[in-house]
């Protein structure tokens, strides 16, 4: 801040409206040239750094941004492949766990087969010693039925009978009581 | 207020007062302001460059490589052609910062007590018309030149002196556009001149005005000065990137208008 307090110079009795305004024609190609010198001495000496930094800013934040933008883009590559890789490991896995289940099917059903063959051969060998005891049984229970009968038919005829027309008789009258 | 203002004795100035003379020159309080003005405006920027180039940065060095970024991206964006954009950046720079300095060495407070032969030593550069005037002188010459670049010597003079018998219409339009380049010159000049000027005044007067609450109250008005200043150098810088612009846009309007690139004329044409 400047106060001015000198006395004002007197202009209006000049006439000169330039002179009254302190224009001096001198000092104004002084300062015009001083000026164009001062642009130069910059503009040789100092603006070139201050534009170098510049653009060296420029240039990292543009090699910056388009690190960025690689890096972005590597990560959804990534990310795709990892997608990739995980939808492989589950159709893999999807694979391998049919595989398995068919598998698993397939020894359940062998085991069952197995089994029920197994089962069967028992039951039928368990079938053919039951008809052979039922047979020898009923062979014996004949046997014995016919001593019982033969020995009944002595007591009430009272003479022994031959073994051989007794059985007919017996077998007779057996068949007559079916 | 009259009387107070009348009680303090106070005498504006309009012009700088001289101070002394060199060689025949008669060296005025704001020419030395200037001298001093442009030896911290030289200071500065040549500290920062100088740390720019050993790498070592501070705040300070930080602040006005931004500030300078700023003003390349506004260059940048007002001229469209990037060559025309370099070739202007020394030009455009300096004027923002020797604008923003001289002025805001105005607002220091306590130099008016500095005085040499009675006349107070330090005066902002920005409120003596020379310099303003200088300026404005400049930054015109510098745009006709860009002009006459782009346009060409004849092209460029077509603009403003065309034949009033074949096109009297054009003919009044370039002695508009004559004054217009005047005016524009003179808008440069007197409005630095004038905010700077009154800046001072009205910083003389609050403080007389004040009296003895000066010291609380002028800090708020300096701060206001300092605003004030920012923007009368980001006026001055914005205003000779638009010339220059309108200048080369002119070229550049020009070539989109050749009749070999426009469909329609070209049909005129070869049906003519």
């Amino acid at each position: 801040m400047t106060f001015y307090t000198t006395v004002a110079e007197a202009t209006s009795g000049s006439g000169d409206l330039l002179s009254a305004l302190g224009i001096n024609w001198q000092l104004l190609i002084i300062q015009i040239v001083a000026f164009l010198l001062l642009v130069a001495l910059l503009g040789r000496f100092v603006y070139p750094w201050l534009m170098k930094s510049v653009d060296q800013r420029q240039k990292d934040i543009e090699d910056a941004k388009n690190a960025s933008i690689e890096a972005q883009r590597a990560a959804q590559q990534s990310q795709k492949d990892g997608e990739a890789l995980l939808d492989e490991a589950r159709r893999e896995a999807t694979d391998i766990v049919a595989t398995a289940k068919q598998e698993a099917s397939d020894i359940v059903s062998t085991s069952e087969e197995k089994s029920r063959l197994v089962a069967e051969r028992i039951a039928k060998e368990a079938r053919d010693d039951i008809g052979r005891d039922v047979e020898a049984a009923r062979k014996q229970l004949r046997a014995e039925t016919l001593e019982l009968v033969a020995l009944a038919t002595e007591k009430v005829v009272g003479k022994v009978h031959t073994k051989k027309p007794d059985e007919a008789l017996i077998a007779e009258a057996l068949k007559e009581s079916k | 207020m009259t009387t107070r203002v009348a009680a303090a004795d106070l005498h504006i100035s309009i012009s700088a007062q001289p101070l002394f003379e060199v060689f025949g020159i008669t060296i005025t309080n704001a020419v030395f302001t200037g001298a001093v003005g442009a030896l911290i405006v030289v200071a500065i920027l040549s500290f920062v460059a100088i740390k720019v180039r050993r790498g070592s940065h501070n705040r300070f060095t930080g602040l006005i490589q931004w500030v300078f970024e700023g003003l390349l991206k506004q260059i940048h964006a007002v001229i469209p052609d990037q060559r025309v954009a370099r070739h202007i950046t020394p030009l455009a720079v300096t004027i923002f910062f020797v604008v923003l300095v001289q002025y805001w060495m105005s607002v220091i407070p306590g130099p008016e007590s500095l005085t040499w032969n009675g006349v107070p030593l330090l005066r902002s550069l920005t409120a003596d018309l020379n310099f303003t005037l200088a300026l404005a002188v400049i930054t015109i010459v510098t745009v006709q030149l860009y002009a006459i670049k782009h346009l060409g010597v004849f092209a460029n003079a077509g603009r403003y002196f065309r034949n009033p018998l074949k096109d009297p219409i054009g003919a009044f339009e370039g002695v508009l556009e004559l004054i217009g380049e005047a005016s524009r010159g003179a808008a440069l000049a007197l409005r630095l001149f004038g905010n700077a000027f009154a800046g001072e005044v009205l910083l003389v007067i609050i403080a007389v005005l004040t009296s003895y609450f000066a010291s609380v109250v002028l800090p708020f008005f300096m701060a206001f000065e300092l605003f004030i200043g920012f923007i009368q150098a980001y006026v001055f810088f914005m205003l000779a990137l638009i010339f220059t612009a309108l200048a080369v846009s002119h070229h550049d309007s020009d070539e989109h208008t050749h009749p070999s690139d426009d469909p329609i004329s070209t049909k005129v044409v070869h049906q003519g």
